[in-house]
C-alpha cells in the first residue's frame, strides 16, 4: 500500500523532463499527504539518497576536490630544496609573478589556445556530416548503432598507441604520406611540417577527439524529427533554410557540448603532444611536467596549472554563451 | 536516383572516407608490425612478413626484447584495470541511483561528477601528487594511479547509467512494492538484475580507461615501481630506438581495447534474444509486468551499447 508516485518522482536527465513531471503530476497522491505520511517518508528517501550518494561522494572528494584544492594551495605556496614534499607552506604570490614575467610559458598557452582554436572548429566541420549521416540519413536503428560503434571504437583505444601510430607509420618526415606525395611527385615533398610541428599535432588532435564533437551532434541530431524536414521541404524551403531553421536549432547543444570537450581535452593535453611534437613542440601540459619532474618547481608548477585552468573555465564559459544548455537540451 | 539518394550516398561515402582517416594510422602501424628482421619504423615494408617482432614481445631470448618488463607491466596493468573497472561500476551505479529522485543540490552534483570528465589528466595526476606528498605519502600505483583512474571512469559510466534510467519504467518497482515485496527485495530482484548490462557497461568503461591511461598515471607510480603497459609503451618512445616490436605491442593492446567492446556488445544482444525467446521467468510472472520487464531490458541492453 506503501507505494506512491509523489514521492517517488523519477530522475529523467536529458530531454523529456517536464514532459515527464507534467504526466506524473496528473496523480499526485493527496490522500496520503493528508495521512501525513508523505513528510515523513520525505526524510526517509532523503536518507536513503545521501546513503546512495556516499561511496562515490567520498572517492570524488578524496581524488578529485582534494588534490584540485591542494593545485591552487600550492601555487601559493613556497619552493624549498630541503623539504621532503618540495615545499612549505608559506605563503606567497611569487609563483605567479615570475609566470607573469614568462613569456616561454605565455607563448605556449597562446599557441596552445590557437591550436585548440583550429582543432574545435575544424572538429565541427568534419565532424558535422558524420553526425548528419548517421542521424539523418541512415534508416534503421540497427544500422545506425552499428555504424556508430564502428566509429567509437577508436575511442577505447589508448591515445599514446594512436599518437605513435600516427607519428611514425603516417606521418612524420620519412613517412607513409610524405612518401606517396613525393612519389607522386608533388613539388616540395617531403613535406618538413609533416614531421615533429604544430601542425603535425593539430591534425592529429583533430584524428584523436574528432569522436568527442560527433557523439554529441550525434545525439542531438538524432531529436531531429524526420517529419518535420519533409514538412520544410513541402513547404517549399530550400535546403539552405531547412538547415538553418530546422536543424540548427536542434542541434546547437551538441555543437556547444562538443566544443566544451574538444577545447578542455587539446588544452590539456599532453602525452601526446609529447609523442608528435617530438621535444620540437611543447604545451602547458608538457611544460607544468617539466617544472614538475625535471626542475621539481612544485609550485611554479602548480601556479602554471591555476592558469590553465583559469583559461579553460574562461573558455568553457564564453562557448557556453552559444546556447543555453539547460534550455536547449 | 533522385536529389536525396545523391546526398545520402554523397555523405555515406565521406562516412567510409571518415572511418578510413580514424583507422588508418593503426592499421598501418599494425601491417608494420609484420615485418622482417631488418624492418624498421617507417615505409618501405622490410620483408619478409614474420612474427619476429610479435615472437620478441614474448620472448626475452630475442635480442633486445623488453619481453620480461612487457609481461610485468601487463600484469600489473591487467590487474588495475580490473579494480577500477570493478570500483567504477560500484560507484557509478550508487551515485546513479541517488540522481534517480530529485533533491536540493543535484545541479551542483552534476557539473561535480562532470567535473570529473573535464579536468585534465596529467593536471589531476599534479593535484594528487600533492595532496599525497603533503600527506606525506608516495605516489603508488594502487594508492594513487588506481584512484586518478577510477576518477577518470566514473563520469563515463555515471552517463551510461542515467541513458539506462531514463529509458526504465518506475511502473515495475512500483508494482513490486504493491505485490508486497520490500525496498531491498525490489532492488535486488527487480532493479539489479533490469540494470545489470548497464553497469557491466560502466565496468568496461572504467576497465580500457584505466587500460590506456597515459597522462593520469605518469606521475602517481613511482619509479620503482612496475610501470603500466602505457607507461611502458612510453618509456619506449621517449627513450630507446624505436623498433617495429613498439607496433606490435601497440597493435597488442589496441586489440585488448577492441576485444572488450566487442565482449559488450556480445553480451548486449545476447540478453536482447535471451529476454525476447525466453517465457516470462518466475519473478516477472510473479509480478505480473513481463511484457513491461522485456521492454525495459531490451532498451537498457541497447542503450548501453
Amino acid at each position: 500500500m506503501s507505494s506512491s508516485s509523489g514521492d517517488g518522482r523519477p530522475k529523467l536527465d536529458i530531454g523529456g523532463i517536464e514532459q515527464a513531471e507534467e504526466i506524473l503530476e496528473q496523480r499526485p497522491p493527496k490522500a496520503e499527504a493528508a495521512q501525513g505520511e508523505a513528510a515523513r517518508k520525505q526524510s526517509g528517501r532523503r536518507g536513503l539518497t545521501a546513503l546512495w550518494a556516499a561511496p562515490g561522494f567520498l572517492w570524488l572528494g578524496f581524488y578529485l576536490i582534494a588534490p584540485l584544492v591542494f593545485i591552487v594551495l600550492v601555487s601559493f605556496w613556497t619552493y624549498q630544496v630541503g623539504a621532503s614534499s618540495g615545499f612549505v607552506s608559506n605563503w606567497t604570490l611569487e609563483n605567479y609573478s615570475e609566470l607573469f614575467h614568462d613569456s616561454v610559458y605565455w607563448d605556449n598557452m597562446l599557441s596552445s589556445f590557437y591550436r585548440s582554436l583550429i582543432a574545435v572548429v575544424a572538429c565541427l566541420l568534419f565532424g558535422f556530416p558524420v553526425a548528419y549521416f548517421l542521424a539523418l540519413k541512415v534508416n534503421s536503428l540497427r544500422n545506425q548503432i552499428a555504424l556508430f560503434i564502428l566509429a567509437l571504437a577508436p575511442f577505447w583505444t589508448s591515445y599514446l598507441t594512436r599518437s605513435v601510430a600516427w607519428t611514425y607509420p603516417l606521418m612524420g618526415r620519412e613517412g607513409g604520406l610524405n612518401q606517396v606525395l613525393g612519389k607522386l611527385g608533388v613539388p616540395g615533398a617531403p613535406f618538413e611540417q609533416l614531421g615533429f610541428s604544430g601542425l603535425s599535432v593539430t591534425l592529429a588532435m583533430i584524428q584523436l577527439y574528432i569522436l568527442f564533437m560527433v557523439t554529441p551532434l550525434f545525439f542531438t541530431l538524432s531529436q531531429v524529427d524526420r517529419t518535420a524536414l519533409e514538412a520544410a521541404r513541402d513547404l517549399g524551403g530550400n535546403w539552405l533554410r531547412t538547415f538553418r531553421e530546422v536543424i540548427m536549432p536542434q542541434a546547437m547543444p551538441g555543437v556547444v557540448i562538443g566544443s566544451i570537450f574538444i577545447f578542455v581535452l587539446t588544452m590539456g593535453e599532453y602525452g601526446t603532444v609529447r609523442v608528435i611534437g617530438g621535444n620540437v613542440i611543447s604545451s602547458v601540459g608538457t611544460i607544468v611536467q617539466s617544472k614538475v619532474e625535471i626542475a621539481v618547481q612544485y609550485p611554479q608548477g602548480a601556479a602554471s596549472a591555476v592558469l590553465l585552468v583559469v583559461a579553460l573555465v574562461v573558455g568553457v564559459f564564453v562557448i557556453t554563451r552559444f546556447s543555453n544548455l539547460r534550455e536547449d537540451l | 536516383m533522385n536529389r536525396r539518394d545523391w546526398s545520402k550516398w554523397g555523405l555515406g561515402a565521406y562516412f567510409v572516407v571518415f572511418l578510413a582517416f580514424l583507422y588508418a594510422p593503426m592499421i598501418l602501424m599494425g601491417v608494420l608490425s609484420f615485418q622482417g628482421p631488418f624492418g624498421s619504423i617507417t615505409w618501405p615494408f622490410q620483408g619478409p612478413v614474420s612474427l619476429e617482432w610479435w615472437k620478441s614481445l614474448f620472448d626475452a631470448n630475442v635480442p633486445g626484447s623488453h619481453a620480461d618488463e612487457i609481461r610485468a607491466s601487463g600484469e600489473v596493468s591487467l590487474w588495475m584495470s580490473l579494480a577500477a573497472g570493478a570500483i567504477v561500476s560500484v560507484v557509478a551505479f550508487t551515485l546513479s541511483m541517488a540522481f534517480r529522485r530529485k533533491f536540493r543540490g543535484e545541479g551542483a552534483f552534476f557539473y561535480l561528477v562532470m567535473l570529473a570528465l573535464m579536468t585534465p589528466g596529467f593536471l589531476l595526476a599534479l593535484g594528487t601528487q600533492l595532496f599525497w606528498s603533503w600527506l606525506g605519502e608516495a605516489p603508488s600505483l594502487w594508492k594513487t594511479a588506481l584512484g586518478a583512474n577510477v576518477i577518470w571512469g566514473i563520469p563515463f559510466g555515471f552517463l551510461v547509467m542515467l541513458a539506462v534510467w531514463n529509458r526504465y519504467d518506475e511502473g515495475i518497482e512500483e508494482a513490486a512494492r504493491d505485490l508486497g515485496a520490500d525496498q531491498k527485495r525490489t532492488f535486488r530482484e527487480v532493479t539489479l538484475p533490469l540494470v545489470w548490462t548497464g553497469i557491466f557497461g560502466c565496468f568496461l568503461f572504467g576497465f580500457t580507461l584505466a587500460w590506456n591511461d597515459y597522462d593520469r598515471s605518469i606521475l602517481l607510480v613511482s619509479g620503482s615501481e612496475i610501470q603500466t603497459l602505457p607507461l611502458t609503451i612510453g618509456g619506449l618512445t621517449f627513450t630507446g630506438a624505436i623498433r617495429p616490436d613498439l607496433y606490435a605491442l601497440g597493435t597488442a593492446t589496441t586489440l585488448v581495447s577492441l576485444g572488450a567492446i566487442v565482449l559488450l556488445l556480445v553480451v548486449a544482444s545476447v540478453r536482447l534474444r535471451f529476454v525476447g525467446r525466453r517465457p516470462a521467468p518466475a519473478i516477472e510472472e510473479e509480478l505480473g509486468v513481463a511484457e513491461g520487464l522485456d521492454m525495459g531490458a531490451a532498451r537498457g541492453a541497447a542503450d548501453s551499447k
